[in-house]
């Protein structure tokens, strides 16, 4: 599961207003190479929600420098859209589970497949 | 009530079965459609795109400026599209884990059909729109019941899966996952190629199963009605027309071992009676048009519960008239039928089927009259022309219809996700 993935991820157990963003718990995290596409990435950057960007990148201890908040002007910084080319599509969980903040339901994460089926008791 | 049997009829025909048949998803009968492949290039670049039901994710791979996920219920379909690079999750249709309005555009192909209840698939298009952002589009293919070669003559059946004759040695090994993803420029080129030639996949076989041209597929071409969760339960529109019943007279034998191979599906056939005539009782109310199961209301009339002893001829007419109603399993009057053929196929030796081994084989020795893969029957809600427009005008305001056609077997609509002002 990229975090790119991640972003877009909520807990969807009943009765849950505050399911996102998921907390990640990360067994087995890998850093793939990805080739470099700057525009994809700062296509990308208006669709996130970039605190739980922030947040789970530093969850899983691949932060580094990422800011905050969003710099203004990132279409054309190439450093920080390399940057965020990493956290988004470089760095995987492979194995861990994704946390429901207000329930704690745990969503498993296997063989890099986050499994969000809900039990009948959840829906 | 209706919920859990809608449930357990998918479970059964549909979960269950993907879940057998995953492996020989991957050969080259299956491409992608055409219009589905140029819906997803047409997106702007940067979009994020994700296929609802994307199966091994034959559409994943498509357009390397996007970006795409994709979601499914069966494991192993959706470990192999993660073999192939893509971003898939586990989950299931009527509850998307996925926040609102964060996609561009959303895929439903050959999926919706496969919910048993109108409720259901309405349900499953409206948590897509709710998935979509304003503007955004969706692209939904279903199953039309107006076939080129012919018109299915109801609307809910069971249809056998065919392995393809040919295949395991056709079958690449499955090759360890590709390190840099489909995002990669170079990569996605090579699994372009790689997906249009080998890996492709799509729903083309399931037209191919019904519209086949080799006489040794048509003996393959069947379906079996099935009664629908939707509307009131009339047992006199149940009945099978002859011309129907003339395809279940090519019906082959999969492994032309007419002895041996017991009717598996009797058990699992029998299985889902059981679990649907649980559902009904003599005193039960009929309700609205959408309520079946609460509907029923003779099927136990001097009847008792099948699945015990498989082997009277009693207990056979018993689950046969239950299997009527159900329409899960091969009408008695075609029997004859089959008798006939079991005579020309007991020669012959087809390539069998490879996932023989994963039926049940039942003691039943009435089996060797059934001869279909009733284990792989997969529970189709096929589509007048139409009706998918209307489903989403009628009940799914956030969602305006922009486009529908009909491609090759499939009835297909677009439509655009609106604001809705709740006043």
């Amino acid at each position: 599961m990229k975090l790119l993935t991640h972003n877009m991820l909520t807990s969807h157990v009943k009765g849950v207003t505050k399911g996102y963003p998921l907390l990640i718990k990360a067994t087995e995290v890998k850093v793939n190479e990805v080739d470099f596409n700057p525009q994809f990435v700062s296509r990308m950057i208006p669709k996130l929600e970039w605190s739980a960007l922030v947040q789970a990148a530093d969850e899983l201890g691949h932060r580094q420098d990422l800011p905050v908040e969003l710099v203004p002007e990132y279409e054309k910084n190439e450093e920080f859209l390399k940057k965020v080319h990493r956290v988004l599509l470089e760095v995987e969980v492979i194995e861990g589970c994704l946390r429901c903040p207000e329930s704690g339901r745990e969503f498993p994460i296997s063989r890099g497949i986050p499994n969000m089926l809900l039990n009948d008791d959840e829906v | 009530m209706m919920e859990e049997a809608a449930s357990q009829l998918e479970r059964d025909h549909v979960h269950s079965v993907y879940d057998k048949i995953a492996p020989y998803f991957n050969d080259s009968r299956y491409k992608a459609w055409p219009k589905v492949q140029q819906f997803l290039l047409n997106l702007q670049p940067g979009s994020i795109v994700a296929d609802i039901g994307c199966g091994n994710g034959k559409y994943l791979h498509i357009n390397k400026e996007v970006f795409k996920m994709g979601c499914d219920v069966c494991r192993p379909l959706v470990d192999f599209a993660w073999s192939q690079g893509h971003e898939v999750q586990m989950c299931d249709g009527l509850h998307l884990p996925y926040r609102d309005g964060c996609f561009d555009a959303l895929l439903s192909i050959a999926v919706i059909h496969h919910l048993s209840t109108k409720e259901r698939r309405i349900r499953a298009i409206k948590e897509m729109a709710r998935t979509l952002r304003v503007g955004g589009r969706i692209m939904i293919y279903v199953w039309a019941m107006e076939q080129k070669r012919r018109k299915f003559e109801k609307q809910d059946i069971f249809v056998p899966w065919n392995p393809n004759p040919q295949s395991p040695t056709d079958r690449e090994p499955a090759k360890p996952r590709k390190r840099a993803t489909a995002q990669s420029v170079s990569e996605a080129i090579d699994n372009a190629d790689k997906h249009r030639k080998v890996r492709s996949t799509s729903s083309v076989a399931d037209e191919e199963e019904l519209t086949c041209t080799t006489p040794q597929q048509s003996t393959q071409r069947l379906w079996f009605f099935s009664r629908s969760l939707d509307s009131v339960f009339d047992f006199g529109s149940l009945s099978i027309s002859r011309s129907s019943s003339r395809d279940l007279s090519t019906l082959s034998s999969p492994t032309g071992e007419n002895e041996r191979n017991k009717s598996s599906h009797w058990g699992r056939g029998r299985g889902l009676i059981k679990q649907v005539s649980s559902f009904f009782s003599p005193t039960s109310v009929i309700g609205s048009e959408e309520d079946v199961f609460d509907s029923v209301t003779n099927l136990h009339k001097g009847q008792n519960a099948p699945g015990g002893n498989n082997n009277s001829p009693e207990n056979q007419s018993v689950s046969v008239s239950l299997a009527q109603e159900c329409g899960s399993l091969a009408l008695p009057d075609l029997v004859p039928f089959q008798k006939e053929h079991l005579k020309q196929s007991s020669d012959e030796s087809e390539g069998g089927l490879q996932g023989k081994e994963q039926h049940e084989s039942t003691k039943s020795s009435q089996g060797s009259e059934r001869q279909v893969e009733g284990s792989c029957l997969r529970y189709y809600h096929v589509f007048r022309e139409g009706e998918l427009a209307e489903l989403i005008e009628n009940h799914v305001d956030e969602l305006l219809v922009k486009h529908t056609y009909f491609d090759h077997a499939n009835w297909c609509v677009v439509a655009e996700k609106v604001q809705i002002c709740k006043i």
